[in-house]
């Protein structure tokens, strides 16, 4: 390539085939008329001419981030080489592992193939990237081998880091009331698990929150309603105490949500302990050691917890020249990208998709959903030689699960803005829309996001 | 217009998910037109594919929330009735679609 950018200088039960079949019956009329041929249609048209280039162009990730811009490249660039660099055999949709993690889905509905959602015409090399060498535009794989790029997109996720709570055995999740949706469509299924043997007898939650920054923000506190609803179903809740620690002086960042859940939880009587961090887990003793900022330390006894394990960028990424080297998300080694581009700062041919970005608002599929068309077109112009011109205004959105049948659809920015995608919507209204969005729709959504359709 | 596009999509994965049953039905709905005999009162079926169209569309709106694991009070204000009108009105569609060349053949032009 002879158009790359010169360096800049240095500074994530019940589901019976009636209710399958009705709600697919219920697309017939749209899918039956104007739907398949339109979808066709959908599936072929590019939206405007392919810009002809030989850029190399490397994707780390395969996750909905990756496949998502690998789709809309491979649409949208002609003659490029898109290598995706992912070993993952299995795509793990993970905003179902909160559906999982309190009993509303069976596992299975959250597996897909990889193979079937990677796009044609990139080489996909079923290798892991192991190191990050932008300033030699390369990068190394687990099985040693160099691939040198022109361009380079960041979709690696994030790592959970368990490590950081002494104690914690990421196998015991779903035994001794250990729950943890966070690992797995596996340890989503054996949360439930342990939430449903907790709710039979009821006693002691224990709901916990990190301070760092986290894959979607909100799956904590949905976790925590859907404890309670499971308990009051259960007739248990009486005889039950729920209690939230937060490491944080909030539970969200979004100040007029935090308030909205916090009022809510007062009602459900769910108190919530700021400044209290989760450090150390006696699994067999069912006891969680939390510790304050100013460091004092308390043991609480639970029959069930929550782990939220504190979150960071990958080791290839933390062990490289990419991640922020101060400021708030230099702790966490987060991708040093421009907020509204999401191009790195430093090396302008790197841009940054997903959940190691490190920007001001947790990441979630939506956030792909909005991110990656802009991504996509900001790599296109700096391989036509202009400045990136798409900004992201760090659109996230959360249906917020407030218990079986109803949820909050939660849409924010970058300014803590409440955006809703459609004026009508109320985003604090308790809603039978928004739960039929998280518990039906959002699964097809995230499918078209993936292809790059929308 | 995005909301549009967006809507197009998951109806079209939500017809992938569901493929053996959309393929089913449209196959039906072509097999009863295919069945159909010169001489059937397509106009005079209308009313009564109507009408079962919209007991279709009566008896979904009442059992879709407990498909859903939802139920009516979990119906917090007037988006979810319409959704939910919506959800029912789709499926009193397709009744009223396949129910048409049934009823047009049973009733024959004067």
């Amino acid at each position: 390539m002879s158009d790359k950018p010169e360096r800049l200088s240095s500074t994530q039960p019940a589901d019976g085939g009636r209710r399958r079949f009705l709600f697919g019956a219920s697309a017939l009329p749209a899918v039956a008329g104007a739907g398949l041929p339109t979808g066709l249609a959908l599936a072929s048209t590019p939206a405007r001419a392919a810009l002809k280039t030989a850029a190399r162009i490397v994707i780390a990730g395969s996750g909905l981030g990756g496949l998502a811009i690998a789709s809309r490249l491979a649409r949208e660039l002609d003659g490029a080489k898109i290598t995706v660099i992912d070993r993952k055999e299995i795509h793990n949709y993970q905003p179902g592992y909160t559906l999982v993690g309190t009993g509303i889905w069976p596992v299975g509905k959250v597996s897909d193939r990889n193979a079937d959602l990677m796009p044609q015409g990139v080489d996909w090399m079923r290798e892991m990237v192991a190191e990050f060498d932008p300033e030699a535009d390369a990068v190394v794989t687990d099985r040693g081998q160099r691939i040198e790029y022109d361009y380079l997109i960041v979709a690696t996720g994030l790592h959970l880091d368990y490590a950081q709570i002494e104690g914690m055995d990421v196998a015991a999740i779903g035994s001794k009331g250990l729950g943890s949706i966070y690992p797995g469509p596996d340890a989503a299924e054996a949360t439930w698990r342990a939430m449903d043997a907790f709710r039979q007898k009821g006693g002691s939650a224990l709901m916990t929150l990190p301070e760092t920054f986290l894959k979607c923000a909100g799956a904590p506190l949905k976790v925590t309603f859907m404890v309670a609803d499971r308990l009051k179903q259960a007739g248990t809740r009486d005889a039950s105490r729920i209690a939230f620690h937060s490491a944080l002086d909030n539970i969200f960042s979004v100040p007029r949500i935090n308030d909205e859940v916090l009022r809510r939880w007062e009602k459900l009587d769910i108190p919530v302990t700021f400044h209290s961090k989760l450090v150390a887990i006696d699994i067999g003793s069912r006891r969680a050691t939390m510790a304050r900022p100013e460091g004092g330390r308390t043991e609480i006894d639970y029959d069930f917890i929550h782990v939220v394990p504190p979150m960071r960028a990958p080791d290839a990424i933390v062990n490289s020249p990419l991640p922020w080297r101060d400021g708030g998300f230099a702790a966490g080694s987060w991708l040093e990208v421009d907020p509204k581009t999401l191009r790195h700062r430093r090396f302008p041919n790197v841009f940054g998709l997903g959940d190691v970005n490190g920007t001001g608002k947790g990441k979630t599929a939506a956030t792909i959903k909005k991110s990656a068309p802009i991504v996509a077109q900001n790599l296109i112009d700096v391989i036509a030689g202009r400045e990136p011109s798409q900004h992201f205004d760090g659109y996230t959105s959360c249906p917020l699960l407030l218990r079986e049948g109803s949820a909050l659809l939660v849409e924010f920015d970058y300014n803590n803005n409440l955006t809703p995608s459609l004026p009508m919507i109320d985003p604090l209204q308790d809603s039978y829309f928004a739960w039929v969005m998280k518990y039906r729709l959002l699964k097809p959504a995230y499918m078209a996001v993936a292809k790059g359709r929308v | 217009m995005y909301e549009i596009w967006l809507t197009l999509n998951i109806l079209f994965e939500l017809g992938l998910q569901y493929l053996p049953a959309v393929i089913g039905t449209m196959l039906l709905w072509l097999m009863l037109f295919a069945a159909t005999r010169p001489g059937v009162g397509w106009r005079r079926a209308l009313l009564p594919a109507v009408v079962v169209g919209a007991i279709a569309t009566v008896i979904t709106f009442f059992i879709t929330p407990g498909m859903t694991l939802s139920s009516f009070d979990d119906m917090g204000y007037w988006v979810d009735w319409m959704n939910l009108f919506f959800y029912a009105a789709a499926f009193g569609a397709v009744a009223a679609a396949l129910a048409w060349p049934i009823a047009a053949s049973l009733c024959r032009k004067a």
